[in-house]
C-alpha cells in the first residue's frame, strides 16, 4: 500500500498567542471516507486549511498524496477537491459562469460532470449566485469540488444547510466517489452527520486528535442520556452496577443516567423489569462522548 | 471570457468599466466646454499670477500659461483632476485584486484550483494595467477630439507622452495597492497606504521646489517623475518612464512573492 492519502504529523498552527493545533497526527488511508468530528473552534477548519496549503504549519509535516501540502500545493490542488466551511461565490457570475472559470483553471475545460451533479442535486445553474439560497450555494460549492473527480474530496462541513432530501444525494455522490476508489476527508461537528457515511474518524478536541476509531466502535461509546420514569420501588444500586453506566440519579420516581450505547441493552431490561409509565432516551454531543471517555480516563487534557 | 484570471478580472469590470470611461469622457467635456470663455479672460492668468507661489505650484504648473492650449489642460486637468481619475482606478483595480477577494472570501476559490498564486498576482496586475492605460488612451484620445471642436488645438504627440506619463503615475500607486493587499489581505490598508503616500507625493512635489529642506525628496515623488519635465511641451521622458515601469516590476514583483508566502485568512 502506498502513503496515506493524507498524512500530518506532529502538526502544530499557532496565530500569534493562541495555538489553534497543538500536534496533531493523522492519516487518511486510500479509498477512506473519513469524518473529522470535533465542536466548533476545535481546528477542523484549521486543519483543512492547512491541507489545502493556504495555510503553512508552525511546525510538523502536512503531506496530501504525498505531497507536502504547502510547497507543492499546485500539484495537490490538480488531484483534490475542496469545499470550504464558508462558502463565497462571486455575487454576479451564474453558476455555469463558476463551473466554466473554475473548470478552466483546472484545465477540465467544461466539465458535462457537473451538469450532470447539477441535475442530480437539483440545482439551477444560470442564476446569479447573489439569488441563491444558502444551501443552494452549498450545492453549487459541492459541484465545483466534485466536477473534476478528484483524487481526494475535502469537505468542510459540507452538509450544513442541505436539506434532508438533498443530504441523502449528497451521502449517495460520497459512496460513488468513495466506489471509484476515491478518498474523502468530511468535517462536522455532530456526529449524526457523518455516522452514515463515514468508515472512520478521528475526534479533535482544542487543538489535538483526541480518538482515532472504526465508527462502529465510536458508535458503541456515543453517550445517551437515559430518563424513565418508574413506579414502585427503585434500588439504584442495581443500576449502578451496571457497566459503563453512569451519574445514575433518582428523584420522585424519575431515574435519570447516561450510558454508552453498549450498556443500553442490560439498562433497558433491567428498567422493563419495573412499572415503566414513561422512557426517553438521547444521544448526548459528540464532546460530551468524549469528555466522558477520554478527558476522564486520563487522556489528553481538554483545555 | 472565463478562461483565466486576467480575462476573468476584466470581464469582472463589465459593468464599472463603462462608468469609469463616461466620468473620463463627462470630465473632458466639462473642461473643453470652458475654454472659449477661458480664453477670452485674460484676468485668469493675473488670477494666476497673483497666487501665491507656493499654492500656484500645488495646484498648478509652474510656468504654465492658461491662456494657450497647452497651458490650460495642463493646469485644469492633467494637474489634478486626470491624476485624481486614474488614481482612484488604478488603485480601487490594485486593492481588490488579492485583498477584495480575500475580504469577501472568494480567494478560498481561487486558490483551491492549481493557478499558482504568483500567476493570480501577475494576471491581476496585466489586468490593471490594461484598465489604466485603456483610460489614459480614452483620455487622450477624448482631450484632442473633443478640443478640436472648440480650437483647443493639442500636440497629438505630446497629449500621447503625456497620457503615458499619467498611466504610469496610476500605476505606480495602484501596484502599490495590489502589494500591500497580496502582502497584508487587509483591504483597508491595501487603500489607504497608497492614497496618502498620494497626497504626500503631491505636496512633496508641488512645495519641493519651494522648500529647502524638501527638496531632495522631490524627484522622489512618483508626481516628479509624471509633470517635472512638463510632458505636455517635451514629449516623453525615458528616465522618468525607466523610473516608473521599475518601481511598478518591483511592487508587482514583490506582491507575487509576498502573497505565496503568507497564510490566507479564513
Amino acid at each position: 500500500m502506498g502513503p496515506p492519502v493524507v498524512g500530518c504529523e506532529g502538526v502544530t498552527k499557532r496565530f500569534g498567542d493562541t495555538e489553534a493545533l497543538r500536534g496533531v497526527d493523522l492519516d487518511v488511508l486510500e479509498g477512506e471516507v473519513f469524518g473529522y468530528l470535533g465542536p466548533n473552534g476545535a481546528g477542523k477548519t484549521t486543519t483543512l486549511r492547512l491541507l489545502m496549503g493556504l495555510t503553512r504549519c508552525s511546525t510538523g509535516r502536512v503531506e496530501v498524496l504525498g505531497l507536502d501540502a504547502w510547497r507543492r500545493r499546485d500539484e495537490v490542488h490538480r488531484r483534490v477537491g475542496y469545499v470550504p466551511g464558508d462558502v463565497a461565490l462571486y455575487p454576479r457570475l451564474s453558476g455555469r459562469d463558476h463551473v466554466d472559470y473554475l473548470g478552466n483553471l483546472r484545465g477540465l475545460g467544461r466539465p458535462s460532470v457537473a451538469t450532470k451533479l447539477a441535475e442530480r442535486l437539483d440545482l439551477d445553474l444560470r442564476r446569479p449566485t447573489r439569488e441563491l439560497s444558502r444551501g443552494n450555494r452549498q450545492k453549487l460549492a459541492l459541484v465545483l469540488a466534485l466536477m473534476g473527480q478528484p483524487e481526494l474530496l475535502v469537505l468542510d462541513e459540507p452538509s450544513s444547510g442541505l436539506d434532508p432530501l438533498v443530504q441523502r444525494e449528497f451521502h449517495a455522490l460520497l459512496a460513488e466517489h468513495s466506489a471509484r476508489g476515491g478518498t474523502v476527508l468530511l468535517s462536522s461537528h455532530v456526529l449524526s452527520e457523518v455516522q452514515r457515511v463515514a468508515t472512520r474518524i478521528a475526534v479533535l478536541s482544542a487543538g489535538r486528535v483526541v480518538a482515532v476509531e472504526e465508527l462502529d466502535a465510536l458508535r458503541a461509546k456515543s453517550l445517551h442520556h437515559v430518563e424513565a420514569q418508574l413506579k414502585g420501588p427503585v434500588r439504584v444500586e442495581q443500576f449502578e452496577a451496571l457497566p459503563g453506566v453512569r451519574d445514575v440519579r433518582l428523584e420522585d420516581g424519575v431515574l435519570r443516567c447516561d450510558a454508552p450505547q453498549s450498556a443500553l441493552d442490560p439498562l433497558l431490561k433491567l428498567v422493563a423489569r419495573h412499572q415503566v409509565v414513561d422512557l426517553t432516551c438521547t444521544e448526548a454531543e459528540l464532546e460530551e462522548t468524549f469528555l466522558a471517555y477520554y478527558a476522564a480516563a486520563g487522556g489528553p487534557d481538554a483545555a | 471570457m472565463l478562461h483565466d484570471v486576467l480575462r476573468k478580472t476584466l470581464y469582472d469590470q463589465r459593468r464599472s468599466y463603462p462608468a469609469w470611461c463616461a466620468g473620463v469622457l463627462l470630465v473632458v467635456a466639462m473642461y473643453v466646454a470652458l475654454w472659449p470663455s477661458i480664453r477670452r479672460q485674460p484676468s485668469m492668468q493675473d488670477f494666476l499670477d497673483q497666487m501665491p507661489e507656493a499654492l500656484r505650484n500645488l495646484f498648478a504648473m509652474s510656468g504654465a500659461d492658461m491662456s494657450t492650449p497647452v497651458g490650460y489642460i495642463q493646469i485644469e486637468l492633467l494637474s489634478f483632476m486626470g491624476p485624481l481619475l486614474v488614481l482612484l482606478y488604478a488603485v480601487a483595480a490594485g486593492s481588490s485584486a488579492v485583498a477584495g477577494e480575500e475580504d469577501r472570501g472568494t480567494l478560498d476559490l481561487l486558490l483551491g484550483t492549481p493557478t499558482p498564486r504568483t500567476r493570480i498576482v501577475v494576471d491581476k496586475a496585466i489586468a490593471m494595467v490594461v484598465g489604466t492605460v485603456g483610460l489614459c488612451a480614452l483620455l487622450g484620445v477624448a482631450l484632442v477630439a473633443e478640443g478640436a471642436l472648440v480650437d483647443l488645438d493639442l500636440p497629438v504627440g505630446h497629449v500621447a507622452a503625456a497620457m503615458l506619463h499619467l498611466a504610469l503615475l496610476g500605476l505606480v500607486f495602484g501596484a502599490l495597492a495590489l502589494a500591500v493587499g497580496a502582502g497584508t489581505g487587509r483591504l483597508a490598508l491595501s487603500r489607504a497606504v497608497p492614497v496618502l503616500l498620494a497626497v504626500v507625493g503631491y505636496v512633496v512635489n508641488g512645495l519641493g521646489g519651494l522648500v529647502d529642506w524638501l527638496r531632495p525628496l522631490q524627484k522622489l515623488s512618483p508626481f516628479y517623475q509624471y509633470a517635472a519635465h512638463d510632458p505636455l511641451r517635451q514629449g516623453v521622458s525615458w528616465v522618468s518612464v525607466g523610473v516608473a515601469v521599475a518601481t511598478v516590476v518591483v511592487l508587482v514583483v514583490v506582491a507575487a512573492v509576498a502573497f505565496d508566502r503568507r497564510d490566507v485568512a479564513s
